[in-house]
């Protein structure tokens, strides 16, 4: 287990840091900065020094980066400058939103691509699977971002219908959150079911075509049990690989579909932090974007241990 | 049914016209933010869409109009901004200015309680304004009070002001943009800035209720508001939607009453839908092309000149605005009648292609030249506008290259003089020394952040913001505008009509010209 954990380990904290003085920098290299904003059209010095000095941007950088990640170490992300809440606080509201979308949408599109996928694979050639292809193509080619607009101009003109823009959480109000998440899901779905789909197909084609299945045919099993007993299970650690990106993709946050759909998930706090230049809030939520996919990361290779014996070695 | 107001807001008006600019004002209390409807009945909620989202709601630290916007619903200053640039008394219930002009005595409104609880004394008020004026503060309003020398408060009702040089325009700068009256010594409590987002501590007829960044802000109604009847609201929900398309949906589906929209062709989609009004009002917004002499090719006055003789506004409003707005000559149009130089005396206004020509050649520029020309990310209209311009400007030999930048950036560039060949969007700015000093007077008292350094401008800025009169400074602003016009360190475009889309049961919903929320505070909705 240690032979497993240790390097893993070591490697995120790695890159952890990495990426941080990375975002530390680039954050600080982009023209402007909040006092400018907060200022606007003035541009008075004494009041400019005065803002510079209570945010602390007068100090040198690197000095501003080691105080930062000394409180990092010690799990403090520090406060917003526009806000004044901890930001650990605002990157946890903003993830459940955004979560809760991606795991919505990871399981509607796994029910929907991976049955497409291994179906079309095993009819090759055939129309069923010149259908799925074309489904397929539609997904992947259609931007989420016109899927999303056609969703909700769509259900505004069939229905009358569109869902409410305030965001309520699943503890506070249930149905009206079903009605915010629905739409959003959908057209994030369309898009990583055709992924999965696509992605299954090809898998199951290459598997199919092995010895191993042809020597399963001639031995006389059944179609069912090569099928899904060999074929798929053989596919299934490319398949959890492929799970774990496109969580990944989804809980970096989508800002596109949360800026159309009104949610306030992790997409938007970062969009509107890197525009406010609210540093805090930009490097705490991209440290913690970059955790997850360690964590994502993590669990991928843990599964691998599970589905297949000979990695655990 | 399609049906299409224009805020006539002629009540407004006449009230505003009837004040003496000088001396003393005595506020009317019924007209204070509009007319009112005899038939408003209390109670309701409003949803409000709103494409543009508040920073934070600290109206002492945060320049963006977008908490402006929102603000005016919860703090008051001394005076607030009457629909055609006028102030109109508001916590103050009437003022005197010294014969000298180097003071002013202020009698404040009895009664009148913050949302804290607390009554608010002449020590809150001087409070207030020495903290907002102090540029060590850190606010933008600081600028806009710095010939304030001093403020006593003699009695529990009186403030008096006292300058440093004469100031005709301090009643305009003690109003909403900045500050706004709070408890003495807010800002040496813990937190005190951001605490803002979730409480407010002003005097105005809403309290904040709840802040949620990219999502939802809150107001309910102040109980103990001073105006006795109103607010009439309970509550009043801001939805943000950074998407026009989501907010067209959000209207035509009623989630939610009202919204500003910036794009024409948005508003008039739901014009047409049963149970929308679309209320256009004129707006004191301006949109402008910035011409900084830093540039090595605009330095050049003759070059300015000719670009200004190459563009034809009419046009560039047509193609951004699909008509929805106003040309302009030197002045917004919401205070053109009172302070406008008249459009027929405004120099380098027809387009003169033969003159500009001539006036490019003489620059040392027959052939033309090639220059960038400044967008930034998100404003809409520029875009078109800069098409257009750039197809005018090709007609003098002008090959124009697009640059488009994040406003972030772009702020970078202003406040550091580097703007060049850009276009610029101005907020309101309801009088004449607030729309120009600090834009074109030369450092150090002004930022002149187009390098213009034009001395026979900056001294009638400083003789308008010292004058008190009317017609003394309207005449002073006029001569300035004509200067500005023929000089060319900025082409006012036009300014954009506010786009307003209402359901019906939104009732007295008076837009204010600079598209803050004045008028919800006497906006009533049955339910």
């Amino acid at each position: 287990m240690l032979h497993f954990l240790v390097p893993r380990l070591m490697s995120a904290v790695i890159a952890a840091l990495v990426s941080s003085l990375i975002v530390f920098v680039l954050m600080r290299s982009v023209p402007g900065d909040i006092v400018g904003q907060m200022l606007g059209q003035t541009s008075d010095p004494t009041a400019t020094e005065a803002l510079r000095s209570f945010f602390g941007l007068d100090r040198a950088v690197h000095m501003q980066f080691l105080e930062w990640l000394a409180q990092v170490v010690q799990g403090d992300l520090g406060r917003s400058w526009y806000q004044g809440r901890p930001v650990t606080a605002m990157v946890a509201d903003a993830f459940m939103v955004t979560l809760q979308i991606a795991l919505l949408t990871l399981v509607l599109a796994t029910l929907i691509g991976v049955p497409l996928g291994v179906i079309a694979g095993i009819r090759e050639g055939s129309r069923l699977d010149a259908a799925i292809q074309a489904f397929n193509l539609i997904g992947l080619s259609a931007p989420v971002f016109w899927v999303g607009l056609m969703l909700l101009v769509g259900a505004s003109a069939l229905f009358g219908w569109s869902p409410p823009f305030t965001w309520s959480a699943p503890s506070e109000n249930l149905s009206d959150n079903i009605a915010i998440v629905i739409l959003p899901v959908l057209s994030l779905a369309l898009l990583q079911a055709a992924a999965y789909s696509h992605f299954v197909r090809e898998c199951m084609v290459n598997e199919l075509r092995r010895d191993y299945i042809r020597a399963a045919f001639a031995k006389g099993l059944g179609p069912a049990e090569i099928y899904f007993k060999h074929a798929l299970r053989n596919i299934l650690i490319p398949l959890v690989t492929f799970m774990g990106l496109i969580l990944i993709q989804i809980l970096g946050g989508t800002v596109v579909i949360e800026s159309l759909f009104s949610l306030p998930g992790l997409g938007r706090l970062i969009l509107s932090g890197i525009q406010g230049r609210d540093y805090p809030v930009v490097q705490g939520a991209l440290l913690f974007v970059v955790f997850i996919a360690i964590v994502v990361n993590f669990t991928v290779d843990a599964l691998y241990g599970l589905i297949d014996p000979r990695m655990r070695a | 049914m399609k049906m299409i107001r224009w805020t006539t807001r002629l009540a407004a008006l006449a009230f505003a016209g009837s004040l003496a600019a000088a001396a003393s004002a005595q506020g009317s209390d019924a007209l204070i933010y509009g007319k009112s409807d005899p038939n408003a009945r209390s109670g309701g909620k409003l949803t409000i869409g709103s494409l543009t989202e508040p920073p934070a709601m600290d109206p002492y630290h945060q320049a963006a109009d977008a908490r402006i916007r929102v603000t005016v619903l919860a703090y008051q200053g001394l005076f607030y901004e009457g629909a055609n640039g006028q102030p109109i008394p508001l916590l103050a219930e009437s003022y005197t200015m010294a014969p000298d002009g180097l003071s002013y005595t202020f009698k404040l409104r009895k009664g009148v309680k913050f949302h804290t609880g607390q009554t608010m004394t002449s020590a809150d008020v001087k409070y207030s304004y020495d903290y907002l004026r102090d540029p060590k503060n850190g606010s933008p309003g600081a600028g806009d009070l710095s010939t304030i020398a001093s403020i006593e408060a003699p009695d529990a009702d009186t403030v008096v002001f006292t300058l440093s040089t004469r100031n005709g325009l301090l009643p305009i700068t003690l109003t909403h943009r900045y500050g706004g009256v709070i408890p003495k010594d807010y800002f040496s409590t813990p937190d005190a800035r951001t605490r803002l987002n979730q409480t407010s501590v002003g005097t105005g007829p809403f309290k904040l209720k709840q802040f949620k960044p990219n999502s939802v802000l809150v107001f309910e109604k102040f109980q103990d508001y001073w105006q006795k009847g109103l607010p009439h609201l309970d509550e009043i929900t801001f939805a943000f939607m950074p998407n026009s398309a989501t907010m067209v949906v959000a209207a035509r589906n009623g989630r939610i009453d009202t919204g500003i929209f910036t794009r024409p062709q948005d508003a008039e989609q739901l014009a047409k839908v049963a149970g929308i009004r679309l209320v256009r009002t004129p707006s004191m917004n301006q949109k402008s092309i910035d011409l900084g002499s830093e540039h090595p090719l605009l330095k050049d006055e003759r070059v300015r000149q000719a670009i200004a003789l190459a563009v034809d506004k009419e046009e560039v409003m047509k193609a951004s605005l699909a008509g929805y707005g106003q040309v302009l000559g030197t002045m917004v149009p919401g205070m053109q009648e009172r302070w406008g130089l008249p459009l027929s005396e405004v120099p380098n206004q027809k387009v003169d292609l033969d003159r500009a020509r001539k006036l490019l050649a003489e620059a040392g520029h027959p052939n033309g030249f090639e220059i960038d020309l400044t967008t930034i990310i998100t404003y809409d209209w520029m875009d078109a506008a800069a098409v257009t311009i750039s197809e005018q400007l090709k007609r003098i030999g002008i090959r124009v290259n697009i640059k488009k930048v994040e406003l972030g950036v772009w702020i970078r560039n202003f406040q550091s003089k580097q703007m060049g060949f850009t276009f610029n969007d101005w907020p309101s700015s309801p009088d004449p020394s607030l729309l120009f000093y600090r834009h074109f007077r030369a450092a150090p008292q002004g930022a002149d952040f187009r390098n213009w350094k034009h001395d026979a401008a900056s001294a009638l800025l400083d003789r308008g913001r010292e004058e008190s009169d009317y017609a003394k400074r309207r005449a002073i602003y006029n001569e300035f505008q004509k200067i500005m016009a023929s000089s060319v360190p900025t082409i006012m475009l036009f300014s954009s009509d506010l786009l307003t889309v209402e359901r019906e049961r939104v009732r007295n919903h008076q837009q204010h010209p600079t598209g803050w929320y004045f008028g919800l505070i006497k906006t009533w909705a049955p339910n």
